[in-house]
C-alpha cells in the first residue's frame, strides 16, 4: 500500500495534471497542425502535455519523499471572503453606485475583515478614502466614472 | 567617446525637470512602501502602472524603476529599526543591523546602508553603460531560434535559482505560459480560450492578473497572522560614521557590490539573492567575523550595497534582450509593451533617450535615496507603525480602481479577484507566483519565435541544435538544470536559502 507522505504536493501535482486536462478539453476545438506549421492549437496542448507531466512528478515525489515539519496554516475564512469579494462588490456596484459610494462600501466591507478593526475608525478612512479616489481619478485622471451613479437620488447624473 | 555623448544624452532626459520629479515621486513612493507593512514592489507597480499610462515612456519607467530601487532602501529602513525586513532583499540586513540598532547605533546601521547602497548603484549604473550596447549588438543577430533558445534559458535559470522546489517551479513557469495563450492567436486569428467573452479577445490583462496573483494574495496571507507593529528605537541619532566605522565598511561594500552586480545579471538572480549570497561571503572572510549577528557594520554594508547592485543591474537582461529576470522586471517588459515599445535589443538603437535617460535617472535617483532618507528618517520611523488594518483596505480600494482603469471596464476588476483565488491556492499549496508571472509574460514571445523557428526550418526541430549560439544556450540551460538537480548542490542550495 503506497503511503503519501506529503499531501499537500500530492494535491498540488494532482491540481496540475487537472490543469493540463482542463486546457486540452477547452482546447479540443484548435487546430494543431503540425510541426512545421503549427496551428493555434499547437503550443498549448504541448504545453499542457508538459503540465500534467510535471503534476505527474509533483506526485510521484510526494510519495517517495517525506514532507518537511512546518507549522500548520491558520485559516481565517472570514477574511478571505470579505477580500475576494470586495473586488467582485466594487466590480457590480460602481456603475450603478458611482465611484464615491461604491469606494466607501468597499473600505468599510474590506475593513470589517481584520481583527483590529473598529467602526469608527473604518468609516473614517471610508469617507477619506472616497473623497481622495473622487479628486484623484475622476477629477484629475478623469476616468469615465462618474462619483455618484444613477442609483443616487438627486446627487446622481443618470 | 561614445558612452559620454551616450550618457550625454541619457542625462538631457533624466535631468529634464518632469522627469526628476517622476524620478523623485517613484523613490519617494518606492521607500514608502519598503517601510510599510505588507506591501511589496510587485504588488505596488502593479498598482500604479495604470496611472503610467497617460505619461510619456520615458517618465514613466524612471517612475517605475525609482519604485523598484526606491523599495530595497526602504526595506533595509524597516530591517534595521525593528527587525522586520520590508523586502524579501533586507532579510540578510536585520540579522545584524538590528542589532546595531539595540545597541544605540541606529544611526550609522542607517547612513551604511544609505551610502553603500549609493556607492553599489553608481557603480552598477555604470556597468550597466558599458555593458548593455554590446550585449544588445550580439543579441540583434539573433534569429527566432535563438530567441527561442535564449527564453528557455532564461526561465530554466529563473527557477534554478528561486527557493523551493524545483519541479513546481516548472509547473508553474508552464501554467504561466499556457495562460500566456489564452486570447486571439496573432498568427491565425483564431481564438483561444475565450469562452465567447469580448473582453478575452486580447488576453488576459497581465496588470489585472499581477495584481490578483501579488497584491490581493499578499493581503489574505497577512491577514492570517495580523500583529501590529512596535518600535523600539523612537528617535534616531547620530548619522555620521566615525573614522573606524569607514575602514571597516569599505571592504564589505567593495565586495558587496562587486558580488551583487555579478549575480543581478543573472535571470532570477536579483536582490535578494545578491543579499544572501554577500552575507555569507562577508561572515567567512570579514576579519570581525566573531561579531557577526552581535550588530557587526560589516553584515549591514555588504547585503545592502549587494541588493541595490543587484537591483540595478537586473536591469540589464530585461533592456538588452527583453528577458525578464524577477516579477518586477516581467512587469516593467509589459510597461514598455503598453507603452507601444517592443523590448529586446532594439530598444537602445530606437529609443536611445528612454533607454540612456532610464540609466542616468537610476543614478539621480540612488542620490536622491540619500539625500532623502537620512534627514527624512523620523518621517520613516513614524511610517513604521501605520496600522496594517488601515492600510490593506486603502491597498484592496486602490486595486480595484487601477484594475479598472487599465480599459475602462469592469471586467479586468472580475480577472483580478480570479486571480486573487488562484494565487492564493497556489500560495497554500507551497507553489511560488513568481515564475508564474514570468510566464505569462513570455509565453506569447515564446510561442510566436518557436513558430517561427519552426517554419524557417520547415518543421526540422534540429534547427535549434544547429546554430551554434542556440545550442550553446540550451547546453547552458541544461548544465543549470543538471547543477541544480545535481544532490551536493541542492543540499548547498537548502543551506543557502535556510541560513
Amino acid at each position: 500500500m503506497l503511503k503519501i507522505r506529503n499531501g499537500r504536493d500530492f494535491v498540488g501535482g494532482m491540481s496540475m495534471i487537472c490543469i493540463g486536462l482542463l486546457f486540452i478539453w477547452f482546447g479540443r476545438e484548435l487546430e494543431a497542425g503540425n510541426s512545421f506549421q503549427m496551428g493555434p492549437g499547437y503550443f498549448p496542448r504541448m504545453l499542457s502535455l508538459l503540465l500534467i507531466v510535471l503534476g505527474a512528478l509533483i506526485m510521484v515525489q510526494s510519495i517517495i519523499v517525506q514532507a518537511e515539519e512546518s507549522e500548520p496554516d491558520t485559516w481565517n475564512w472570514m477574511a478571505y471572503a470579505l477580500v475576494i469579494f470586495a473586488p467582485v462588490g466594487f466590480g457590480l456596484l460602481l456603475a450603478r453606485l458611482g465611484l464615491a459610494p461604491t469606494m466607501f462600501v468597499l473600505i468599510v466591507g474590506v475593513a470589517a475583515a481584520s481583527r483590529y478593526a473598529n467602526w469608527r475608525h473604518s468609516i473614517l478612512l471610508g469617507l477619506f478614502l472616497s473623497v481622495c479616489s473622487v479628486l484623484l481619478f475622476t477629477r484629475l485622471l478623469s476616468l469615465p466614472v462618474s462619483a455618484f451613479g444613477p442609483w443616487i437620488p438627486f446627487l446622481g447624473n443618470v | 567617446m561614445d558612452i559620454f555623448s551616450n550618457l550625454w544624452l541619457g542625462a538631457s532626459t533624466a535631468f529634464l525637470p518632469m522627469n526628476l520629479l517622476y524620478g523623485f515621486v517613484g523613490c519617494l513612493l518606492g521607500t514608502a512602501i519598503g517601510v510599510l507593512p505588507g506591501l511589496g514592489p510587485t504588488a505596488t507597480i502593479a498598482m500604479l502602472l495604470p496611472i503610467t499610462f497617460g505619461l510619456p515612456p520615458e517618465s514613466a519607467l524612471i517612475m517605475l524603476a525609482g519604485i523598484f530601487y526606491g523599495a530595497q532602501y526602504g526595506g533595509s529602513t524597516t530591517a534595521i529599526l525593528i527587525n522586520l525586513p520590508g523586502e524579501s532583499s533586507s532579510v540578510v540586513t536585520a540579522i545584524d543591523g538590528y542589532q546595531m540598532a539595540r545597541n544605540g547605533r541606529a544611526g550609522p546601521a542607517l547612513a551604511t546602508a544609505a551610502l553603500g547602497s549609493f556607492f553599489a548603484g553608481t557603480v552598477a549604473t555604470i556597468l550597466l553603460a558599458v555593458a548593455a550596447p554590446p550585449l544588445a549588438a550580439v543579441a540583434l543577430n539573433f534569429g527566432p531560434a535563438e530567441y527561442f533558445s535564449l527564453m528557455v534559458l532564461g526561465l530554466v535559470a529563473s527557477v534554478a535559482l528561486a527557493s523551493g522546489s524545483l519541479v513546481k517551479a516548472m509547473a508553474m513557469i508552464v501554467f504561466g505560459l499556457i495562460l500566456g495563450t489564452v486570447g486571439t492567436d496573432v498568427e491565425s486569428g483564431t481564438p483561444r480560450y475565450v469562452f465567447d467573452i469580448p473582453e478575452l479577445y486580447d488576453g488576459l490583462n497581465f496588470v489585472a492578473v499581477s495584481m490578483g496573483i501579488f497584491g490581493i494574495c499578499e493581503i489574505l496571507r497577512n491577514l492570517e497572522n495580523e500583529q501590529e507593529r512596535s518600535v523600539g528605537v523612537k528617535r534616531v541619532t547620530g548619522l555620521m560614521l566615525t573614522k573606524e566605522d569607514f575602514k571597516r565598511v569599505c571592504g564589505p561594500v567593495l565586495r558587496g557590490t562587486a558580488l551583487g552586480s555579478f549575480l543581478g545579471i543573472l535571470p532570477g538572480g536579483g536582490a535578494m539573492l545578491a543579499s544572501f549570497a554577500a552575507y555569507a561571503m562577508e561572515k567567512r572572510v570579514s576579519p570581525n567575523r566573531a561579531e557577526f549577528g552581535k550588530g557587526a557594520i560589516e553584515g549591514v554594508a555588504a547585503p545592502e550595497s549587494a541588493n541595490n547592485a543587484g537591483a540595478q543591474t537586473s536591469f540589464i537582461p530585461m533592456l538588452t534582450l527583453g528577458i525578464p529576470g524577477n516579477p518586477v522586471m516581467a512587469l516593467m517588459v509589459g510597461a514598455m509593451i503598453l507603452q507601444g515599445i517592443t523590448p529586446g535589443p532594439n530598444v537602445i538603437s530606437d529609443e536611445p533617450k528612454l533607454f540612456w535617460g532610464m540609466i542616468v535617472s537610476m543614478w539621480s535617483g540612488n542620490l536622491m535615496l540619500v539625500i532623502l532618507n537620512l534627514p527624512l528618517i523620523g518621517l520613516w520611523v513614524r511610517m513604521l507603525t501605520v496600522p496594517y488594518h488601515l492600510l490593506f483596505p486603502a491597498i484592496v480600494g486602490f486595486c480595484c480602481i487601477g484594475a479598472y482603469s487599465i480599459n475602462n471596464s469592469v471586467f479586468d476588476v472580475f480577472v483580478m479577484a480570479g486571480f486573487s483565488v488562484i494565487g492564493f491556492a497556489l500560495s497554500k499549496l507551497r507553489f511560488e507566483p513568481a515564475p508564474l508571472l514570468l510566464g505569462f509574460i513570455l509565453g506569447p514571445m515564446l510561442e510566436e519565435n518557436l513558430r517561427r523557428a519552426m517554419l524557417i526550418s520547415q518543421g526540422d526541430p534540429t534547427t535549434f541544435l544547429r546554430s551554434p549560439l542556440s545550442l550553446s544556450l540550451l547546453i547552458f540551460a541544461g548544465l543549470v538544470l543538471a547543477l541544480v538537480l545535481s544532490p551536493s548542490i541542492s543540499r548547498k542550495r537548502e543551506e543557502a536559502f535556510t541560513e
